[in-house]
């Protein structure tokens, strides 16, 4: 059952318990937690709903195979009215800073998880004290230990997979007779030709001050996709520390048929930008798994433009929007959505647009501040054809390295993570197609020559991702400039960004640490930081550039006072008390993990407050 | 000659094997033979495309009456390859059965021979994308498409190198 | 319950040679099916590809209910699925027995969509008329046991009723005894959730009862004069009448009642495409493409992986459910070798293209 689509017609009489901005996942599990509890909830959304039906999910990935580049926006079609940054390529962002943001969002139902890669990464205990344990960055006001329940809840709405114990070893923290709710997706065979290498690298050394010893070991990464459900897993109960035997078998996405439904991993090697088989989770499955959906209404086409706040107490008042008819015109209507509580999940950037595009920059005038992301670092080479590797098989990344993500070292260099890539070069801007023109039109290459060398320059290719930490930092920042708007007169997210010495140091590291991985597996580094490159940088005089990690974070912090943040533990707004912001943007640090294991864990955890604010 | 008469068909069946290194049977499997050959007439035009069939058809054919496939070989890459007329567009023939794209002429051609109106890049069906031989030749399915099935990923490849024949 | 007189199932040995007939039937439906489901070209008839797709994974669930149910009551499952036997030679008729109509492998049509629906067609039974209906037949497929004069079904539902009816029985005979099966050869829901309603792992009298249920329900429906199943999803005959009619039916799951009634759908339409289909060759054989070709060596090597496939499959339902994982990437790669065949016209045989063999012949080696 599908939550309902409805007009501005409806939504004109009526005062919603919430009014939620976005169907991402943040909004999408709002709206869940909700209305299971009776709360009649209305979701602003401004891309189109198309997906929610097995036909609409048919035409994107149609609009995919067709698409000439298969960027992570491919298999939507672009859309005037509520633009989505695409890594530069319709200047939808206005970078003004030193290096650029770039990265992508998808603003259609459902969110950007319709195209995320679906790494799901418990942050470390560590991760939530920055500032106090390693003097960078900012702290939380609440602890690991506090998120941990909501972890588990998002561990089940996403339906992860992953290694437990793997999982321990790398710092994260579990209560006792937990497991995740799948087994770990099996690591690539081209991890095992990887694997080789670094064991024989077995230490390395990192930090200068404090030189640390760090053991190199392979791990997997927890995913949220489909693979065989654990046996022991226990779900969350209805106390914090309770856990309840459960079968779990991941549910279906909105469809005609159940067999349409989420399946398990195929290894269509294809998980960004869409899954044809729906084995990966994104947010329609929250909406499509809702209890009670004819609580939930849904607008879509319809663009929150500015948020109406009452001077007198600084509660809000409405939200307004404007509902295009459809992506080919710029014809709109305004509305008012009216509500007891409003809830901003529109992700890290766009909510704070909003908000100053609402001139509310909040008593600490942190609204927008504090961008984060994660700034990677790639290297790339081939692999001896003495065994073919077969790369392009498989989920994006299966293994890498999380042995970096703690330690002393953090005072001098950020920590990092590093994925090997199951699907090859592509990231670094060379596919397999460019290979293919190369080898054709300027090898001359063809037959049996041909396929050789295709298998030589494609099957053999290992790229390493460094995803690299980037503390929070005031300057990072969005905002906004009535010189850029966007065809329905919205504005463009104007960009403030850079890339500290601290974050640096880290990736300069890391491409040492490649090439020294690369060697003990016979492996020829190609990679090549182009000058021309809009993020490149040098570092002690190497030349290096940086790919964006789309984990938007920071620009809404949540802190401690009204002078330090801009939300408090619970994602409330100090300045405006039936507000909340969710999302990435509420984080103060984001460590060396993907961030939305961690907002969607926010959801669950703000929600609870939210259904407290509805009955006081 | 008539473009469509069923022969011309076959010398491209004949030269597309030749120049893709897939055979008659995997070029039919893939469906798209008939679409590819519509496309590449309807912006090259009947005249030139005939030109390559049948420069490559009496290589085909002389080749096989002395028995002796290097005429053939080095003829593909001497009178066809090589050739500034055909060259670029036997390139294109190969690559659009790689990758069901069709990539714009190079410029020199373009200013040479004449722009044609339809040659811009682009995918030449949704559908075909799958059919690319591209993924066959490296052993994995078409990213988004014909998915090898869970665990798959574990296990070594299927591909490996051969020693090219002639 | 009697049927004239006779009781058909009425010892375990009985219950067990019925079951493996179950798995036949349910195999048996599927080369048709997918045969017809490639012979679509790709990215037209969506309707018709996604409701034949879905009827072809439900059909594999029930084969492995089945033979859950039959390593549940102490079957030998070795050798069932890689008898020669186990595939028809079509055109065949289905292995319940029914004579009034043939299935044939063969590309997607009107004539296709008639048989899928006498495939799946149910039939009202009183309560106690005879479940059996005596019937000569000439060339029998299902020989029941025991019996001189061959019992033919009219429909699968009717088949599944004489199984569950044989279980009860037994059951108040033998009790749990019953259940002598190793439990450790139960496909459990970890190995097999890729939707088509829950797999049900059988253990004791009620699980069995169950697993038969979904069977027959899926097919043909929970109760006469509906279209939906105890799940409260369209049963498969009213999803193929769809694409005779053109119109999809509409189903409130929260109130089931209010759902359309057979023949009257109400939902969207859509046009089929009958001529957006490859022209492929009914019922191919071998000796239909030429020795040496490599559509010969194609066809042949189909033969072998669908071979292999099966075997794949019984092994999993022989105690190594984990064999399930890598037996359906096998399924995926059957789909590509048969879609290659089916766009490859054969030689001298003008507009007919090759088609899938599925069935390993005794005379080959
Ligand atoms: C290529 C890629 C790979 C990624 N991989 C990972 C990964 O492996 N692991 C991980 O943890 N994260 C990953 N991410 C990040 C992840 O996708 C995001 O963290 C997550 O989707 C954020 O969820 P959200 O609900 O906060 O925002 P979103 O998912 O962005 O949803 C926001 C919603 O709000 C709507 N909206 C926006 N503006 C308005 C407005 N003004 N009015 C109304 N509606 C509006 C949008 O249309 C959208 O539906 C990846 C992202 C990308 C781009
Ligand atoms: S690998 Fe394929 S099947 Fe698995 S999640 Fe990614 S796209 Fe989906």
């Amino acid at each position: 059952m599908i939550i309902k689509s409805v007009d501005c017609q409806t939504i004109s009489n009526i005062v919603y318990d919430v009014v939620i901005v976005g169907s991402g996942v943040a909004g999408a599990i709002v709206a869940k937690q909700l209305s299971e509890q009776g709360k009649t909830v209305l979701i602003l959304e401004a891309g189109t709903s198309e997906g929610l039906t097995l036909e609409g999910y048919q035409n994107n990935i149609e609009t995919f195979y067709g698409a000439l580049n298969k960027n992570s926006n491919s298999p939507y079609p672009l859309n005037p009215n509520a633009l989505s940054p695409t890594d530069n390529t319709y200047g939808y962002f206005q970078e003004k800073g030193v290096l650029p943001l770039s990265g992508s969002y998808t603003r259609i139902v459902g969110g950007t998880t319709r195209h995320w890669e679906g790494k799901t990464i418990r942050m470390l205990p560590e991760d939530f004290k920055l500032r106090t344990n390693y003097g960078h960055g900012l702290d939380w006001p609440i602890s690991y230990d506090d998120l941990m329940p909501y972890y588990r809840k998002a561990e089940y709405e996403i339906g992860v997979a992953g290694d437990t114990e793997e999982q321990k070893e790398a710092g994260a923290e579990f209560i006792d007779g937990y497991v995740l709710p799948m087994k770990k997706l099996p690591p690539s065979f081209l991890d095992g030709i990887v694997r080789k290498g670094i064991d024989q690298i077995e230490e390395v050394t990192i930090g200068k001050e404090n030189p640390e010893t760090i053991k190199l070991k392979l791990s997997t990464f927890p995913q949220g996709r489909n693979s065989i459900p654990h046996p022991d897993y226990q779900r969350p109960g209805y106390t914090d520390d309770q856990l309840i035997k459960d079968n779990f078998i991941p549910e279906g996405v909105a469809s005609v048929h159940p067999v349409e439904y989420g399946e398990r991993c195929q290894g269509n090697a294809n998980c960004v930008p869409i899954c044809p088989v729906q084995a990966k989770y994104d947010a329609r499955r929250t909406l499509s798994t809702i209890a009670f959906p004819e609580k939930v209404h849904l607008l879509s086409q319809a663009v929150a433009t500015q948020v109406d706040i009452n001077p007198e107490n600084g509660r809000v008042t409405a939200i307004n929007y404007k509902q295009y008819k459809n992506i080919s015109s710029s014809e709109y209507t305004v509305g008012t959505a009216r509500g007891r509580l409003f809830v901003l999940a529109a992700n890290a950037v766009e909510n704070a647009k909003l908000m100053l595009a609402s001139n509310l920059p909040s008593t600490s005038g942190m609204m927008g501040c504090n961008l984060m992301d994660h700034p990677y670092l790639l290297s790339w080479a081939l692999l001896p054809t003495t065994k073919i590797a077969g790369t392009l098989r498989g989920p994006q990344v299966t293994s890498g390295l999380s042995t970096f993500r703690k330690g002393d070292f953090r005072k001098e260099q950020c920590a990092f993570a590093m994925s090997i890539h199951n699907d090859g070069w592509g990231w670094s801007g060379t596919g397999a197609t460019d290979i293919l023109q190369d080898a054709v039109d300027k090898k001359h290459k063809y037959g049996a020559e041909l396929r050789n060398e295709l298998i030589t320059r494609i099957s053999q290719q290992l790229l390493l991702d460094f995803m690299c930490e980037l503390p929070a930092n005031s300057s990072n920042r969005v905002t906004v400039d009535p010189q850029y708007k966007d065809q329905l007169g919205n504005y463009r997210p104007v960009i403030h960004y850079n890339v500290p010495d601290y974050c640096k140091k880290t990736m300069a590291y890391a491409r040492k640490l490649s090439l020294q991985i690369f060697e003990s597996l016979g492996a020829k580094d190609y990679s090549h930081y182009d000058k021309s490159d809009p993020a490149y940088f040098e570092y002690e005089n190497e030349g290096y550039f940086f790919r964006g990690g789309n984990h938007f974070a920071g620009t809404h912090v949540m802190g401690t006072t009204k002078n330090n943040s801009v939300v408090d533990r619970n994602l409330r707004s100090w300045d405006h008390e039936n507000l909340y912001l969710v999302g990435g943007g509420s984080m103060p640090s984001i460590g060396s993990s993907n961030t939305t294991l961690t907002l969607a864990a926010l959801s669950f955890l703000a929600s609870e407050q939210m259904l407290r604010d509805l009955k006081a | 000659m008539d473009i469509d008469t069923p022969d011309l068909m076959e010398y491209f069946l004949n030269f597309s094997a030749a120049v893709t290194g897939f055979s008659r049977f995997d070029l039919l499997g893939t469906g798209q033979a008939s679409l590819y050959f519509s496309t590449i007439e309807g912006i090259i035009g009947g005249e030139i495309f005939r030109e390559l069939l049948q420069t490559f058809h009496e290589l085909y054919v002389r080749a096989n009456s002395e028995n002796d496939a290097s005429i053939l070989t080095e003829g593909i890459t001497d009178e066809i390859l090589m050739s500034g007329k055909l060259g670029p567009i036997a390139s294109n023939i190969i690559k659009l059965w790689y990758s069901a794209t069709w990539y714009q002429l190079p410029d020199p051609w373009r200013e040479k021979f004449g722009a044609r109106q339809n040659d811009t890049s682009f995918v030449v069906s949704p559908y075909a994308y799958p059919e690319g031989l591209l993924w066959q030749a490296i052993g994995v399915n078409p990213p988004g498409a014909k998915a090898p099935g869970y665990a798959s990923w574990q296990y070594p490849p299927s591909v490996r190198l051969t020693s090219p024949k002639n | 319950m009697t049927n004239n007189g006779y009781r058909l199932i009425h010892t375990v040995e009985d219950l067990r040679y019925y079951l493996i007939q179950g798995m036949k039937i349910e195999h048996a439906t599927i080369p048709p099916y997918l045969t017809a489901l490639y012979s679509l070209k790709p990215g037209t008839n969506l309707e018709a590809f996604h409701i034949i797709r879905a009827v072809v994974v439900e059909e594999m669930l029930h084969l492995t209910l089945a033979a859950n149910v039959f390593n549940a009551v102490g079957g030998d499952i070795n050798g069932v699925l890689t008898d020669p036997e186990f595939i028809p030679e079509y055109p065949a008729h289905l292995p319940t027995g029914s004579v009034d109509f043939k299935v044939n492998i063969e590309k997607f049509s009107p004539n296709t969509v008639e048989t899928f629906l006498n495939i799946e067609r149910s039939k009202e039974v009183d309560k106690d008329a005879p479940l059996v209906l005596p019937r000569p037949e000439l060339n029998p497929w299902l020989r029941i046991l025991g019996l001189e004069e061959t019992y033919t079904f009219y429909s699968i539902g009717l088949f599944y009723a004489e199984v569950i009816r044989g279980l009860q029985e037994l059951h108040q005979e033998m009790g749990d005894d019953l259940f002598c099966g190793d439990p450790n050869k139960q496909i459990t829901p970890e190995y097999y959730y890729d939707g088509a309603g829950e797999i049900v792992p059988v253990y004791d009298f009620q699980s069995a009862i169950r697993a038969l249920r979904v069977i027959q329900e899926q097919g043909e429906g929970s109760r006469q004069q509906t279209i939906y199943d105890a799940e409260r999803e369209l049963c498969h005959y009213y999803r193929f009448q769809q694409l005779e009619l053109g119109q999809y039916y509409s189903i409130d799951k929260n109130n089931p009642l209010n759902s359309d009634s057979p023949d009257h759908p109400t939902g969207k339409t859509f046009i089929v495409d009958w001529d957006a289909v490859y022209p492929v060759k009914t019922n191919a054989k071998l000796s239909d493409y030429p020795e040496g070709s490599e559509l010969y060596d194609a066809a042949k090597e189909f033969q072998q992986q669908y071979y292999a496939f099966l075997g794949m499959i019984q092994a999993s339902f022989n105690g190594s459910p984990q064999a399930l994982i890598p037996a359906v990437g096998g399924m995926f790669k059957l789909k590509e070798s048969a879609e290659r065949l089916i766009r490859n016209p054969i030689p001298d045989m003008e507009g007919v293209n090759a088609a899938p063999i599925y069935r390993w012949n005794k005379e080959q080696k």
